[in-house]
Formats: C-alpha cells, sequence, structure tokens
C-alpha cells in the first residue's frame, strides 16, 4: 500500500461486528512511523451499536489533480468530496478494496509529482 | 563369518508355530507331544483394548499431531485462559521491538508501585506486577482455545489408577485405554475438537488482525486502573501519568508504541465485556476490597433497619405499659395525698 501521500486517516468501527476487520486490517497495514507522518483517529463504536464502520482519509493536496480526480472517482463506490477527501465504507469493500482504491489515488498523485518534477 | 542374525528363540518359535493353520500344529502336538496354550485370536491380539496404557501420561493421543507448534499452542493458551480471570485484549499495529520493550517497562513499573502501595496500606504482599504478562497471540489458535476453554466441559476426569502399580488394590476397576484415544478428554483430545469445532464465541469478532492480549492471575481493578492508565489513558477517569511523576512514560519509543496499541475489550470471569465494561471494571473504587467494604456497609445498614423496626414494636408497648402504671400510681397517690 502507499501510504506516502496519506495526510489524515479517521476511523470508525464497532470491534465486536465481524465487518469492523477490514477498518482495523486497514490500520495495520499503516507503518509504524505513521502516527508522526499523519493524523490518524479511530473511534470505537460500544458493543451493541449497529452503526456502520467506514474508513475516511485525506491525502496531500495537489490543486492541479483536482477535476481529474473527482471526474474519474465519481463513478466508483466510493464516496469523493474533492480532490483530496475519501470515505470509503470498510464493511462493503473488504481491506483489499479499501487498498486499492488508496493505491489507485496514490498513483495517481505520485505520477502527478514525477511530472511536476518535485 | 558368523551370521548376524541369531536363530529365533524358543518363545519367538513357539508364537510363530501359533500363527500356522490348525491342522499342521494339531500334527507337531501329536508328533512332539508339547503342550500349547491356545492363543489369542489375531483380531485379539492386534487391536485388544489392553487396561494398560500404551502412551507415557505425560502425552497422551491427541487429535491433531502434539509435535506440531500449534498443537503445543493451543495447549498454552487454553492453560492461559483457564489461569487468567482477567484479560484485555489489544490491537498492535505495527509495533516495533524497542517501543514493545518500553512499554513493558512501563507496565511493569506502575504495576509494581500499585503492590507497594497495598503493601504500604496494610493489605497482604501479593506481587501481582510478575503474573501479569503482556503478549502477541496466534488469533486462529487462541479461539480454538477459547472455544475449548469455554465449552468443553468433560464430566468424567481422567482416572489415575495404574494397573502396574503395587498400591493399586487389586478390586479397583481399570479404566480401558483404547488404542485410538476416543475415550480422553483432555484439551488435545478428540471429544474435545468434536464438541467446539461448530461453536462460536462472543469474543470470535474481535479474534483477527494483529492481537495482543494482557493477562491479570487475579481480578484486580486497581491493577487493571493502573495497566489503562498506562496503555490508553482517556483522562477523566484514567489519567496518564505527568510527566513529573513520570518521566519514562513521556519517553518517545513509549509513547509511539502506546498509541499504536488499540484497546479493544476485556474478558473478565469468563464474560465479554467491551471497551466501556472495561473502563468500569476499572473504575471500581479501591479495588475488591473497597466493594467488600461497600457491600458490608449497605447490608449492616440493612440489619439495623431491621432491629429497629422490630424493637420498636416492642419499646411502644413498653412505654405504653409505663405511661399505664405511672398514671395508675398516680391516681392512687392522688386520693391518698388528698386524705391526708
Amino acid at each position: 500500500m502507499i501510504s506516502r501521500f496519506i495526510t489524515e486517516v479517521s476511523t470508525v468501527f464497532n470491534p465486536f461486528s465481524p465487518k469492523a476487520k477490514t477498518a482495523r486490517l486497514f490500520l495495520s497495514f499503516l507503518p509504524p512511523n505513521a502516527r508522526q507522518t499523519m493524523k490518524i483517529t479511530t473511534k470505537l463504536l460500544p458493543r451493541t451499536s449497529k452503526d456502520p464502520s467506514f474508513v475516511e482519509l485525506k491525502f496531500s493536496k495537489s490543486p492541479l489533480f483536482f477535476s481529474t480526480v473527482l471526474h474519474e472517482e465519481g463513478s466508483n463506490t466510493a464516496l469523493v468530496e474533492d480532490g483530496m477527501q475519501m470515505k470509503l465504507d470498510a464493511e462493503k469493500l473488504g481491506v483489499k478494496g479499501v487498498i486499492e482504491e488508496v493505491d489507485r489515488h496514490s498513483r495517481m498523485l505520485s505520477r502527478q509529482e514525477e511530472l511536476t518534477g518535485n | 563369518m558368523a551370521p548376524r542374525i541369531s536363530p529365533p528363540s524358543k518363545v519367538m518359535a513357539s508364537i510363530l508355530r501359533c500363527k500356522r493353520p490348525l491342522k499342521i500344529r494339531r500334527q507337531y502336538a501329536t508328533a512332539a507331544a508339547t503342550a500349547i496354550t491356545p492363543a489369542a485370536s489375531q483380531a485379539q491380539m492386534t487391536r485388544g483394548e489392553a487396561p494398560i496404557a500404551r502412551y507415557p501420561p505425560s502425552q497422551p493421543p491427541s487429535y491433531k499431531p502434539p509435535e506440531f507448534r500449534k498443537s503445543q499452542l493451543l495447549r498454552q493458551y487454553a492453560s492461559l485462559l483457564r489461569s487468567t480471570p482477567l484479560m484485555l485484549l489489544f490491537q498492535h499495529n505495527n509495533l516495533k521491538s524497542n517501543e514493545w520493550s518500553a512499554i513493558r517497562r512501563e507496565l511493569s513499573l506502575a504495576l509494581r508501585k500499585v503492590d507497594e502501595a497495598r503493601v504500604a496500606a496494610g493489605f497482604p504482599a501479593e506481587q501481582l506486577e510478575e503474573g501479569v504478562k503482556i503478549q502477541i497471540i496466534q488469533t486462529g489458535i487462541f479461539s480454538a482455545a477459547l472455544k475449548v476453554v469455554e465449552f468443553y466441559k468433560p464430566e468424567t476426569s481422567p482416572s489415575t489408577l495404574d494397573p502396574t502399580d503395587p498400591s493399586t488394590p487389586s478390586s479397583a476397576t481399570i479404566p480401558v485405554f483404547k488404542s485410538d484415544g476416543s475415550h480422553l478428554t483432555h484439551t488435545l483430545s478428540k471429544a474435545a475438537h468434536d464438541a467446539t469445532a461448530k461453536r462460536s464465541h462472543a469474543l470470535a469478532p474481535l479474534l483477527s488482525g494483529p492481537l495482543a492480549v494482557l493477562t491479570f492471575p487475579t481480578v484486580s481493578p486497581l491493577h487493571l486502573k493502573a495497566a489503562l492508565s498506562i496503555l490508553s489513558p482517556s483522562p477523566p477517569q484514567f489519567p496518564a501519568p505527568t510527566r513529573r511523576a513520570n518521566p519514562g512514560w513521556h519517553e518517545p519509543s513509549v509513547q509511539s508504541g502506546m498509541q499504536k496499541l488499540l484497546l479493544l475489550g476485556a474478558r473478565v470471569e469468563g464474560k465479554v465485556f467491551d471497551v466501556e465494561g472495561t473502563k468500569w471494571v476499572g473504575g471500581i473504587d479501591g479495588g475488591l476490597e473497597g466493594l467488600r467494604g461497600q457491600l458490608v456497609a449497605m447490608l449492616q445498614n440493612v440489619g439495623a433497619g431491621v432491629t429497629n423496626t422490630l424493637e420498636s414494636a416492642a419499646k411502644s408497648l413498653y412505654f405504653t405499659v409505663e405511661g399505664r402504671r405511672i398514671m395508675l400510681e398516680d391516681e392512687e397517690k392522688g386520693p391518698s395525698e388528698e386524705k391526708s
């Protein structure tokens, strides 16, 4: 998983629900120094809660890229508010799906970075 | 050169003779006139159920091969689960080894402080700090061990009679040892596997991903409170140690490790608690002694109330009778005074 461009991760899940596995595994996929490079917030729901679990991500800014991402991600199941934010429904996607979404966006950001010559 | 294979001994020869067809043996018997006891049948000799264990008592047959690491892990986890009434489950997200060691150091320091405080307060020394341990577990085997501990309760305890022991009375019924181990009831036995294979435990959804457990030898809310304030501090109830009181806790390795530990739930005396429930257990004032004190005070109050109620009837009767007596005495006195 390319976690270089992620700046903020916030997850909400109920650990007693089997569907929370995705969010928990996503947290375990972040590198050991993740807390220094990004802001991570985790909210645990109580045991009886039926609220859905989700993973919300923010990526580092890349202003040139704004419109393309909106266009491409709009057709996807993932809900994209603008170019930098992603709210992924962890219950439907599974951890592979979440990582795929993150990687797709991160690859585009890295290509953008290469093209601008940074 | 002499042949290496020695000729069959007398006993071996007789066994070999037994396996031959009956006809030939009878011919032998008549010819050589030797008495041969009728041998056991082939089935009895190969699959007979002898009252003697064919295995050492420390190594009974198991469902999965006992030399596998996972078999031994299952035994280890089952004994851990049986011996720990209070267990916290943490998710650990890529902690480094120096962070683990720093966290363990801080944890043992905090627990030792609690132990010393208890000794200073006059309670007997328990040294709980040595029994509290945080360890990473294999989730699949741990859930299997949890199911064996929770759901498999064999009625018959395994017999310890040994037929070869001279102290065993001859009238004792010796258990039959079956070679396939179907009578055994230990953790690795087939019976335990069959009883738990289709069940699922309430803690099962938690047992996925990277997991570590913190185990306590007894349910001690004071120690739990200390551990929670080190591992997952939440300010009002479980405040983090201040920088002046505990500078070691504010080291970067402890801090980064602590942020990556995520408290998921707990198992307290066989019951499953979520994070809120865990905090409730940790927040019991004064530990178990405090709880006992509260209970005793409550019961004393109830007792005092009952005695008051029971006494009140007798008291009121006494006061009534006493009042009447005084009244009568006054009446007796009154006329006499008037007379004199």
